[in-house]
């Protein structure tokens, strides 16, 4: 059982899951995501353009979420994992962001480290894939 | 603004009770409360009901449980409305009760938390700890509740050099003060070294860092202060009320080793009370993970913010210390039945500040301002209040 | 006339990987001739690995000017759905794009990239994206399982733009099983098993075809560069290029399987990106796919030019990844 977030639900958040589209508010020029009806930057704002976010950012904060305790709906990836990090993300453009980690560095993950998001399956409910951005690792020659 | 003072408080052991659902839990806690009135009352006199909980027994009564609880302990035909803030529901019935008592509205008041939560499957229990943050991101990014205090604990663990060692002595300290509590889930001392090295649940949490899943209720009766002594001559005083609210999701706010919502609520409640975080003798406050308590120290000005570390090092917080911090154990140890737990704090409290805690060796001496902090989700929001003995 | 030419490309390989030695420790053998092959993460599948490698092509394109989008893998997540629409708005392509899907076979690779060259001809924009992703699946008790493995490349194709110029393509095809095949609703493919009849069926279909083009183009396997074969296996592959008559110096950067395993659609297309990486102005390539059985196209390319520069270098993200053991490789198997 999960917190049900139908297909429709889910579809209408698609441009900033499936590629991080955020909205930049045409009064003070701040970058929201998620979307928001007021910017929260300078409170008044109503009005956005859809920016695309770069997807770069480094980690403010991280968590590794034991197997045994994952949302149920990430149960089959924690069974697989054995448990899997969960980061906070500032992106370049100011939001921040939470999202799981994937490829892992062996040395252990540190606030402040260069990730870039990446385009993955997030879990999968009434047989529908439900696709969004996780974060990896910066490559380093990039 | 009318006075507000609380004039009967009861709950039930908070636990694990197949035998009971939420109608009996709350049954329970509400004739304790009127036993513990100690001059005559008429229950039919109360007005009005605020009672907190956040799933309704596991979801079966999701629509209008607060008259089917009304109806089930005889006053069928009160205002009776559930509050839902999560965690905070039953500090968030407290505060609106509190309200509708100084507005003049109402004279007699019920504010109350019930909350059953050990009758579901494990994977059900888990859906029920997820729904309060915001689901959309957090929640979809594989996070747990759990994971989103962790957040916080790694930053604040980054920012200010807390060691995990800290986290687990409040572990410690609450499962210490939970020992001489009949009404606590868990009555076992716990040393450091089993604190640190517990089953991980979300890095840095072991499941030492964790409140439990709880059965439970509680009850308090508010009243116009005017009128507190037709009731009892210990009548204990609700001298500030505050109650805030932040940006639901942990990405949106900007510092998180604070919560915004507990200072808000915090200023609003000294304020009210004309006192200040020197002048609280003891506190409950939110514990749901380790982490909650040392960003409480802070955020309650106990300390400044990023020296909470230091409280626990010195010892402050113990029930021998210079401010006792949940001296009832704790959501750690007395247990979290989400919506009951901020109603319980206020049980505590006044059974403290009536010198009638049980068992006395826990009795905190000389208190007179006591201060109680009820945190919903992750800090989505927080209300805080500050009580005054009444028999001076 | 108009040309058209490869100007930018991508590559995704997945970050994890399992050695030979892994298969040789848990069964005591491996039935597949590689180091080491990709293996997808979890959170994995054909269109992720598509989108990822499309970004990477499309990093410094202008996407406003993609007309057509072509998407090609033996083994989408779904069997009956648009798939291009997650890629289209994955990459915030324009919504009028014209796409198509292709699957059933191996051959889907080359059949993307041959159906974006006549698409193109249908829209007023420059450029076709063409992505081919692929991994393959087989229970885990199957030998033919040994060998399989998952990458995805993608190509952007422009009108009149200086690049790896497409100069003719050669399709051979006729009725043969080959190695593999599938049938509806099955997870696992069926393996034929017949080793000879499997191996002389690639090395006629292939061969036919790179002659077809040969001679098309009146050319002879000496005036390449580059020979790219698809790949069941390194050996039968490398043999059947000398009988064709190119050298190891022709062939070596084209041969990917013994790292990456088989990657199905994707095999020689793959091969290509890794070729393209130190192409050199005037070098030609011969690109041959190979359906498993039935059919094989022969594609001629031309450098003209240099392509987009690349961020990743192949050999990077060869060398970017993380060991598995086979335990874990069955847990993403879902076999556990």
């Amino acid at each position: 059982m999960g917190a049900h977030i139908s297909i429709p639900m889910y579809q209408r958040a698609v441009p900033q899951r499936y590629r991080l589209a955020g909205q930049k508010c045409l009064k003070c020029g701040k970058v929201n995501f998620p979307p928001k009806a007021v910017c929260k930057y300078c409170l008044t704002g109503a009005e956005f353009e859809e920016i695309q976010l770069s997807g770069r950012g480094i980690v403010y904060s991280y968590t590794v979420i034991a197997g045994g305790g994952a949302p149920p709906e990430f149960s089959e990836e924690a069974r697989c994992k054995g448990k899997y990090p969960v980061v906070l993300v500032e992106l370049e453009e100011g939001p921040r962001v939470i999202a799981q980690l994937v490829n892992p560095p062996a040395e252990g993950i540190t606030i402040g480290m260069k990730v870039e998001a990446v385009f993955r399956k997030i879990y999968e409910e009434e047989g529908v894939i439900r696709y969004g951005f996780k974060f990896r690792p910066a490559t380093s020659d990039s | 603004m009318e006075g507000v003072a609380i004039i009967g408080a009861g709950q039930t052991r908070y636990g694990d009770f197949p035998n009971k659902g939420v109608k009996e839990l709350f049954a329970e806690a509400y004739l304790e409360m009127l036993q513990s009135v100690d001059q005559s009352l008429d229950p039919q006199m109360i007005q009005a009901a605020y009672i907190g909980c956040l799933s309704a027994g596991s979801g079966f009564q999701l629509g209008q449980l607060a008259p089917l609880l009304m109806g089930h302990v005889g006053l069928p035909n009160v205002n009776a409305v559930r509050i839902e803030n999560a965690c905070a529901s039953g500090g968030f019935a407290l505060y609106n009760a509190a309200c509708a008592v100084a507005s003049g509205k109402f004279d007699l008041v019920v504010a109350a938390g019930v909350e059953k939560m050990r009758d579901v499957s494990s994977s059900k229990g888990r859906y029920w700890l997820g729904v309060s943050g915001d689901t959309e991101y957090e929640r979809l990014a594989g996070s747990t509740f759990a994971g989103i205090y962790a957040l916080m604990a790694a930053r604040y663990m980054h920012e200010y050099g807390l060691k995990r060692e800290h986290l687990s002595m409040v572990a410690v300290k609450n499962h210490k003060h939970a020992v001489a509590n009949p009404k606590a889930q868990f009555r076992k001392e716990i040393t450091i070294e089993q604190a640190m090295n517990g089953v991980p649940v979300a890095h840095p949490f072991n499941v030492w860092d964790c409140s439990p899943t709880t059965d439970g209720a509680a009850v308090v009766l508010l009243c116009n202060a005017k009128i507190a002594r037709n009731f009892t001559s210990k009548p204990v005083y609700l001298k500030g009320f505050g109650a805030a609210s932040d940006y639901l999701a942990i990405h949106d706010r900007n510092s998180i080793t604070r919560l915004a919502a507990t200072r808000k609520a915090a200023a609003e409640a000294y304020k009210q009370a004309g006192i200040g975080p020197g002048d609280v003798n003891f506190a409950e406050v939110h514990d749901c993970f380790t982490i909650a308590e040392i960003l409480a120290y802070g955020d309650l000005g106990f300390c400044e913010e990023g020296r909470a570390h230091y409280l626990l090092e010195e010892g402050v917080t113990q029930l021998n210390g210079k401010l006792p911090v949940n001296s009832s154990g704790g959501l750690k140890a007395k247990g979290h039945p989400i919506g009951a737990t901020g109603c319980g704090m206020a049980c505590e409290i006044f059974k403290q500040l009536r010198d009638e805690a049980k068992e006395p060796s826990r009795q905190i001496k000389n208190a007179r301002f006591a201060l109680s902090h009820n945190v919903g989700g992750s800090g989505g929001t927080a209300a805080v209040f500050i009580y005054q003995r009444g028999d001076e | 006339m108009m040309t058209k030419n490869i100007v930018s490309y991508g590559v995704y390989l997945p970050f994890l990987r399992i050695k030979r030695d892994e298969y040789v420790n848990a069964l005591g053998s491996c039935s597949a001739a590689i180091k080491e092959k990709a293996v997808m993460d979890i959170d994995e599948d054909v269109i992720t690995m598509a989108v990822e490698a499309a970004r990477d092509a499309i990093a410094d394109v202008d996407i406003s000017q993609i007309g057509v989008l072509t998407l090609a893998s033996t083994n989408f997540p779904y069997q009956e759905k648009v798939m291009t629409g997650t890629v289209i708005e994955a990459l915030r392509l324009n919504k009028n794009v014209l796409t198509c899907q292709h699957g059933n076979s191996a051959l889907a690779g080359t059949e993307a990239f041959l159906a974006a060259l006549g698409m193109l001809e249908q829209t007023e924009q420059k450029y076709a994206l063409v992505i081919v992703s692929d991994s393959l699946s087989a229970d885990a008790s199957m030998d033919i399982e040994h060998g399989f493995g998952a990458a995805a490349c993608a190509f952007v194709l422009a009108k009149d733009e200086p690049g790896l110029e497409f100069e003719g393509a050669y399709a051979y095809t006729g009725e043969s099983m080959g190695l593999r095949y599938r049938l509806p609703g099955e997870t696992s493919v069926r393996d034929i098993g017949v080793k000879t009849y499997a191996t002389q069926a690639y090395n006629d279909t292939v061969k036919n075809a790179v002659w077809g083009l040969l001679g098309q183009l009146g050319r002879n396997p000496v005036d390449y560069s580059h020979v790219i074969l698809h790949q069941n296996d390194v050996k039968t592959a490398s043999a059947l290029g000398k009988k064709i008559g190119f050298n190891e110096e022709q062939m070596k950067e084209g041969l990917l399987f013994n790292l990456v395993g088989d990657t199905g659609a994707c095999s020689a297309m793959l091969g290509l990106c890794q070729v393209l990486d130190n192409i050199a102005s005037n070098d030609k390539v011969i690109v041959c796919s190979y359906g498993s059985g039935a059919g094989s196209h022969a594609l001629s390319f031309k450098s003209t030019n240099q392509l987009l520069k690349r961020t990743k270098s192949f050999k990077a993200m060869l060398n970017k990844k993380q060991y598995i053991n086979y335990i874990q490789y069955l847990k993403l198997k879902r076999n556990i």
